[in-house]
């Protein structure tokens, strides 16, 4: 009999201690708000940690905080998704991925908030308009952008005698002979994890094809044996084939071509904005170790788009802290410390029109004028088409880098998969 | 008496059965559920699409080449570290001097995770600075260096040397073990009958592994089944499918490309797979039982 009472009290200790913990939450009410982000490490973990501080010092609601790399985030916060257990407000990346969530319903809408605060007057119409509405809702926060350009390093520039920097296609390959003849890599690429492959095959169809024609491309309208596409695979091709780039791309991470531009062995990279991050916190200075110029036209009368992601939060459906995410995401676009700290802190653009310029580095700022005088704002491809559609593309830039020639066949591939994605 | 027995018999395995139910065979019910479906993972709702998923299955290319790369793997794993376990037990049984340091040496590499493994390897392979490349440069083999990790031709090959390394030790462990089973008068019986070495090791040594070979082998199988970690850290599948292995592929189809309900009939597939294996190593088993009975 004492063995039997023995063993259920084991049960009940088993049961008791196991529970709670399958139903561990953070603690109801409104002083508390769940966040995950994926600003980790050389994306901005520091300056995060001190804009939490901050609110929590300030609101006195406690910020639960988990972040998260990149990749390993887009599948944590599907897990989490799945077993319904989103946290109060993530961040996320603006464009078809936050489309894809909100056409899931998963997330909340935010309009009234949204109004009810006049963050119209806050964010630039042009930036609302393509990041923070999905099905004629909002749901996203703006929290930082970037800028794609083509980021060089200056010594190496002037080493090479190139002091303007050209603005039209037969200046650009120009400066490639001229750089390659001063024997320097014109292109450090480093597309081990895919992605940084990708502004090139932005740029080139932007500035071939057009924003209408790409976006066309992007929704599945279009298709990537058109001639357009195929013009833009040529003209990179020519690029790859006369040596311009670092051989072994695939072999490296885009912080390794970061590196090589640093170092001299290469002339400059296509990269977004947050570069100026990592390079600044390797003490590099700006203007004199590095500096950016724009993506050159290419066909004339075609616009000048540029391309970048934007960074934002949203709100989960389910928020239990709805009070709490509420006040964070106000604070965190309003509150013009918090915006310098993250401009600063991880290279970003604020999109917040009441930051003041002059925090930003001259690089910076340049970056932001750009910005502001294109009359097109476009994502980035993996952020600009559906997710499945971008494993298929960023495979064929992988591809392509490994062995441009195939091109013709990659881009059949990448065309099949978005028969089948787009149900075409 | 009879009733209070049946009583402990079940309070005692009711704990295990309900993890066993929950953690095991709930998911792999929920798996079977979601492969008929065309859930995304996020929704909460989906749609029934039949069997259609595993249609798709035997048309996708990248299901043939994931099915193709982890034979290949599976191949590599039933060679590689069975027989350099193998050669290494047989090596360090004798007595040898620091045979013993050696065994620790060979073994070491297990006591670490595969994400570890996967980034010495990544390290090694480096093309610039990694080890492989200094010293085949060093040896005026300039040619056969390159990006291992990069190239289509060599990507999967690298990854399962990096995996066939660890794994080396465990079956040496095994192999060792079964060594020490072996009966010092079956070897000198043999030797008074003339045996040699080579003999003696074919005819009686490795007939009598044949229990530590099943588990060498068998470990092998399922490992090569469950191949994911070390890809996910060393190549992600890439690049563009080339290490692609069936566990790889269904994570990419399901966490990347958000087609939960494929991804999940392409699990299903691999559960039927490691089911006629495990069932195949089970016969096998009995019938060494029976053998040695």
């Amino acid at each position: 009999m004492n063995m039997r009472r023995f063993a259920l009290l084991i049960l009940l200790v088993v049961a008791l201690t196991g529970l709670p913990v399958l139903a561990q939450d953070a603690p109801e009410g409104d002083t508390f708000v769940t966040v995950m982000h994926y600003f980790t490490g050389e994306l901005g973990r520091e300056g995060l940690n001190t804009i939490f501080g901050n609110f929590q010092e300030a609101s006195g609601i406690t910020v639960f905080d988990n972040p998260i790399g990149h990749e390993d985030f887009k599948t944590t916060i599907l897990v989490m998704a799945a077993g319904g257990d989103l946290p109060d407000m993530f961040s996320y990346w603006a464009g078809a991925r936050t489309q894809f969530v909100v056409d899931s319903g998963r997330l909340a809408p935010i309009d009234e908030w949204w109004d009810a605060n006049g963050l119209s007057d806050v964010v630039p119409a042009s930036l609302a308009a393509g990041a923070t509405v999905y099905n004629g809702a909002r749901y996203l926060v703006p929290f930082g952008y970037h800028y794609a350009g083509l980021f060089y390093n200056p010594t190496v520039m002037a080493d090479a005698g190139i002091t303007e920097f050209p603005t039209d296609w037969a200046g650009f390959l120009a400066m490639c002979e001229t750089l390659k003849a001063a024997g320097v890599a014109p292109f450090a690429l480093g597309s081990m994890n895919r992605w940084p492959a990708q502004f090139w095959f932005d740029y080139l169809l932007l500035r071939t094809a057009g924003p209408e024609y790409r976006a066309q491309l992007m929704a599945g309208e279009a298709s990537y044996t058109d001639p357009e596409v195929v013009r833009a695979m040529e003209l990179w091709k020519e690029l790859v084939d006369a040596g311009y780039f670092v051989a072994d791309a695939n072999a490296y991470d885009w912080t390794d071509a970061a590196d090589q531009v640093a170092n001299g062995e290469a002339a400059m990279t296509l990269m977004g904005t947050w570069i100026t991050g990592y390079w600044n916190g390797n003490g590099l200075v700006p203007v004199e170790d590095y500096d950016f110029f724009p993506f050159p036209s290419i066909d004339e009368g075609v616009s000048q788009a540029v391309v970048g992601p934007v960074d934002g939060f949203v709100v989960s459906a389910e928020a239990d802290h709805m009070q709490g995410a509420q006040d964070l995401l106000l604070y965190l676009l309003t509150d013009t410390d918090a915006q310098t700290t993250w401009a600063q802190g991880q290279g970003a653009l604020s999109p917040n029109v009441n930051v003041d310029p002059s925090i930003y580095t001259p690089v910076m700022q340049k970056a932001a004028d750009v910005v502001a005088a294109a009359p097109t704002f476009a994502f980035n491809y993996d952020l600009a088409t559906t997710p499945p559609m971008a494993e298929g593309g960023l495979n064929m830039f992988a591809q392509f880098m490994n062995d441009p020639s195939g091109y013709v066949s990659y881009l059949e591939q990448t065309e099949a998969v978005a028969v089948e994605v787009f149900g075409k | 008496m009879a009733r209070s027995r049946w009583f402990w018999r079940i309070a005692f395995l009711a704990i295990p059965l309900l993890l066993y139910l929950v953690i095991v065979v709930g998911p792999l019910l929920y798996s079977f559920f979601f492969s008929l479906t065309d859930w995304n993972g996020f929704s909460f709702d989906f749609n029934f699409v039949g069997l259609e998923n595993f249609s798709k299955i035997f048309v996708d290319p990248l299901f043939g080449n994931a099915i193709k790369n982890t034979i290949i793997w599976m191949a590599a794993a039933l060679t590689l570290p069975t027989l350099g376990g193998l050669a290494l037990a047989l090596a360090l049984n004798s007595r040898m001097r620091g045979a013993r340091i050696y065994k620790s040496l060979f073994y070491l590499p297990i006591c670490l995770s595969l994400a570890v493994v996967g980034q010495i390897w990544i390290w090694i392979y480096q093309p610039r600075w990694g080890l492989l490349n200094i010293t085949l440069d060093s040896l005026g083999l300039v040619d056969v260096s390159r990006a291992w990790l990069a190239s289509p031709e060599t990507a999967l090959i690298a990854v399962i040397v990096a995996w066939a390394w660890q794994q080396t030790g465990l079956a040496m462990v095994i192999f060792l073990a079964g060594l020490t089973s072996v009966p010092t008068e079956l070897l000198e019986a043999a030797q008074i009958d003339g045996a040699n070495q080579r003999q003696s090791l074919l005819r009686v040594v490795i007939p009598l592994l044949q229990p530590a070979s099943v588990v060498v082998i068998a470990l092998a199988v399922i490992n090569s089944l469950k191949s994911f970690d070390i890809v996910y850290i060393m190549t992600g599948g890439g690049p563009f499918h080339s290490s692609d292995t069936l566990a790889m592929m269904m994570y990419n189809e399901s966490f990347k490309k958000y087609f939960m309900g494929y991804g999940s009939a392409i699990s299903v597939v691999l559960f039927l797979i490691a089911v006629v294996l495990i069932a195949f190593y089970f016969r096998q088993v009995r019938r060494l039982e029976n053998l040695y009975d």
